[in-house]
């Protein structure tokens, strides 16, 4: 695989003018950590992810739906079992389950609450960029990959983001490309991401044979791109599959199987910065407390997150946990959300990224003063 | 004369110019007008199998597997899903390919995939695996130029959305056969179903987000659960009813699945009604203010830009509500919008917009069984019918034209110059049948001093001029 300091500087644009190595003398300031986030899309259900089994109303709630075998965390908690390497992350403290936590939308639309979760503010029409760009922006010479075919909302705007899935194998004719090169720099519309294009050109050929699913394949490139010395500090990663209307046991045995591997992949292959990484694996909702009529859930609001890596704070439970009893649901339905998922972000990129606070609260995550940060999520 | 606004009906109403087109159609606006009379087509999709002869074969498929399994046969022995029905898939999606590459009415095209992608069901999801493509021929071609309430209940009905979306397993909680299960399952009778049958709100909140009021249309939970019990029992015969001989259609109304009594949906009570219940609720959802709003919206962004004018959509709005959902009201009103014609309006293309757009330009022709094709969409990040949600593929700019979508681009546009026909190879020629004299000198310059002649045709795919329906 091809993977040279120039497939990354060039993606930060015009500020190689102002540094020869823009990125290196950021990085020595800043600690050189990464921070990956992996969007479930779907609504993951987090009480089946992560069974709260001293809760009470868990049983009644979940009846035969609850899975079985699961991994013991502590004695309010348990993990699912198709999480093995998750639970031994969670032994060595470097895996933080963050419970009843979801984006500040309440409604149970899974398009709307992406997008909040996406543009990092309270609303799906919040703003038209996403606050990873936002974020990008901040870091001063920092760059941002998102493992897609397509810039997802969270990647979308002016800072240094690019894309990345495997491509297609046919190499390209270089002339066509110069030829091609004068053309775009004309359109103002495509200009900008045809050159990151070219800078990034049949980058990764090895990991599209990865095994195992979509989710490992997209975190053994984003290990592959974020391990390099100056490679990308944040990382994006996204999959879907998560909507568990019907036979959700055997769907999500299946899809957390894959969310194992894909954080056993990114441990595998970027041993260089796993003490350096924060990954937060999250989602837009948590789903309904009581089992539907078809063995599944329906569109819920407090959901899980999970933050993994050598650097996260983990062994222990965060966030507060609302309970299960009638009184106590949403609407009668649902978990409550006592966290904002904002919060833990805004966590993450002050103490992991050392994104100053006013950068945070005016550029990254506007008028979100309703949403503190989360402290102590990072060692 | 070929004016700009012949250039934008070809290829920004339409699929693509192919070669001769824009010379044929005329005035273009009498010649979107005129295909507003037509029927959709369907005569070109005749001899696919029906939506029932899948059923059946599945059913079948599923009783040969589980006899194998009886007698001890290892899984091997017996073919997978993917094995016995990829054939049949392949075909569809040939058909499909070639229709929209040899179209001469690539508005009527056009709008028979927006409409399907509308109504975006996955081939990801086994249940609805087969029925895909039988959807948009069967549920959307035949009534892409009726009343939208017409089209709403021939998807509503079809066995891809009632199995995509789940309702064929959403039984009603009071439903006669939800109560035999629960005496059942008391008096501990050993063939009891394992667990209580009950009520799936999948499709309900689906079509009042999705298909019908749009997110932001006035409605609230409890509407998504009226709506859900009002239609359950909607489903697709069982393998039990086929045997039987029960089935003639795709579609079953199963009256001891459904949830009898009154319901109240977005402010209306209905009566009792069976059947009849649900679909006077879907009547009134198609011809819903909230409903007339949001799918102007769509059809203006899908037609006119990224971000529609204000205008345009009030009159599209307008044209509908006017029409009670006449969908060729509200066709000809796009048509008639001096907004839909104005300089700004262009698209970006999707990846399947831009491979059936190279087809039609390099004259063509996809093949019975389109494998290469099916796998470059793939690659490309726009398989046909696998969004990775129900709300469809993307219609914005900003979803496709990254630098990983443009870098694919580049390549696709090598593989779609190599498989042009011999006699088609002339890349001036070809952009001159595409934007007639509007193309602009830069890439006119670099298309004269390619190397080649396919590579002259590379480069007209992947110029940036190539990437926008202006």
């Amino acid at each position: 695989m091809r993977l040279s300091r120039r497939h990354f500087l060039g993606a930060a644009g015009a500020v190689t003018t102002l540094s020869l190595w823009p990125g290196l003398s950021a990085l020595a300031a800043d600690g050189d950590t990464r921070l990956l986030v992996v969007l479930l899309r779907g609504g993951v259900d987090g009480l089946h992810v992560l069974p709260p089994r001293g809760d009470a109303d868990y049983a009644r709630l979940r009846g035969a739906l609850a899975p079985r075998d699961a991994l013991a965390l502590n004695a309010d908690f348990a993990l699912h079992p198709a999480l093995p390497f998750a639970h031994g992350l969670y032994a060595r403290g470097q895996l933080l389950p963050v419970v009843a936590i979801a984006p500040p939308y309440r409604q149970r639309s899974h398009f709307e609450a992406q997008d909040c979760l996406e543009n990092g503010t309270a609303s799906a029409s919040g703003a038209s960029t996403g606050w990873l760009n936002r974020c990008v922006a901040a870091l001063h010479g920092g760059q941002a990959l998102s493992v897609s075919a397509v810039m997802p909302l969270i990647m979308r705007g002016p800072g240094a983001a690019t894309t990345w899935s495997p491509p297609l194998p046919e190499d390209v004719n270089p002339i066509l490309l110069q030829r091609l090169q004068s053309l775009y720099a004309a359109d103002p519309r495509l200009s900008d991401a045809f050159a990151r294009a070219l800078d990034s050109q049949g980058v990764g050929m090895d990991a599209a044979r990865a095994r195992g699913g979509r989710l490992p394949q997209a975190m053994t490139a984003a290990a592959r791109f974020m391990a390099a010395a100056d490679g990308p500090r944040l990382g994006f990663v996204e999959d879907s599959g998560w909507d568990t209307h019907s036979n959700q046991a055997a769907v999500l045995a299946r899809k957390l199987g894959e969310l194992d591997a894909g954080l056993r992949a990114f441990h595998d292959g970027a041993p260089a910065v796993w003490d350096r990484t924060a990954i937060a694996v999250v989602s837009e909702f948590g789903r309904t407390a009581a089992v539907n009529g078809t063995a599944g859930t329906d569109h819920g609001t407090g959901g899980l997150a999970l933050l993994a890596g050598g650097a996260v704070k983990g062994g222990r439970i965060a966030g507060d946990w609302p309970g299960l009893a009638p009184s106590a649901l949403n609407e009668g339905r649902d978990l409550r959300a006592t966290s904002d998922l904002r919060g833990l972000f805004k966590g993450l990129l002050s103490a992991h990224l050392r994104i100053g606070d006013s950068a945070l609260e005016t550029q990254v995550f506007p008028d979100s003063r309703a949403a503190p940060a989360m402290r102590g999520l990072v060692a | 004369m070929t004016t700009r606004e012949s250039v934008s009906a070809v290829n920004r109403f339409g699929l693509g110019a192919a070669p001769g087109q824009l010379a044929r159609i005329g005035d273009p606006r009498a010649w979107l007008h005129a295909q507003l009379r037509g029927d959709g087509a369907q005569a070109r999709f005749a001899g696919l199998p029906a939506s029932l002869d899948y059923v059946r074969r599945e059913a079948d498929y599923y009783r040969e597997r589980q006899a194998a399994r009886r007698q001890g046969e290892s899984a091997k022995d017996v073919a997978n899903f993917g094995q016995r029905f990829r054939e049949d898939q392949l075909h569809e999606f040939g058909r499909r390919y070639q229709v929209a590459v040899a179209s001469d009415q690539g508005f009527v095209e056009r709008l028979v995939r927006f409409w399907s992608n509308h109504f975006a069901i996955s081939i990801d999801k086994r249940a609805a695996a087969l029925y895909a493509a039988p959807m948009e021929r069967e549920a959307i071609r035949p009534h892409v130029l009726s009343n939208y309430a017409d089209l709403l209940l021939a998807v509503e009905t079809h066995p891809g959305m009632l199995r995509y979306l789940d309702n064929v397993r959403s039984v009603g909680n009071d439903s006669p056969l939800a109560q035999r299960a629960r005496r059942r399952r008391a008096r501990a009778d050993g063939d009891a179903p394992k667990r209580e049958p009950g009520l799936n709100e999948n499709l309900a909140r689906e079509i009042l987000e999705l298909h019908t009021l749009g997110v932001d249309g006035g409605y609230a939970q409890a509407d998504v659960t009226e709506l859900a019990r009002a239609i359950t029992g909607w489903g697709v015969p069982t393998t039990r009813e086929l045997a039987a001989g029960r089935a003639s259609s795709a579609f079953v109304f199963r009256a001891a699945a459904h949830e009898g009594g009154t319901r109240q949906v977005v402010g209306r009570r209905y009566a009792e009604g069976g059947l009849e219940q649900g679909r006077a609720i879907l009547a009134d959802l198609a011809a819903h203010p909230s409903t007339a709003r949001h799918l102007s919206y769509k059809l203006a962004r899908h037609f006119v830009g990224d971000t529609p004018p204000p205008a345009l959509v009030a009159r599209l709005t307008a044209a509908w509500q006017r029409s009670n959902g006449d969908l060729p009201t509200v066709y000809a009103a796009l048509i008639d919008a001096p907004e839909a014609w104005g300089e700004g309006a262009r698209k970006f293309k999707t990846p399947d917009e831009f491979v059936v757009s190279a087809l039609r330009a390099s004259g063509a022709t996809p093949g019975d069984k389109p494998r290469a094709l099916i796998a470059l969409l793939a690659r490309m990040g726009q398989p046909p019918f696998t969004p990775r949600s129900p709300a469809g593929y993307a219609d914005e700019a900003a979803e496709w034209s990254g630098p990983d979508g443009l870098w694919k681009r580049v390549q696709a546009a090598q593989s779609l110059s190599e498989s042009a026909p011999a006699a088609r190879v002339d890349a001036l020629a070809t952009a001159r049948e595409l934007f007639a004299d509007a193309l602009d000198a830069d890439t006119a310059g670099a298309l004269r001093r390619a190397e080649s002649p396919r590579d002259g045709l590379a480069l007209l795919f992947a110029s940036p001029a190539f990437q926008w329906r202006c």
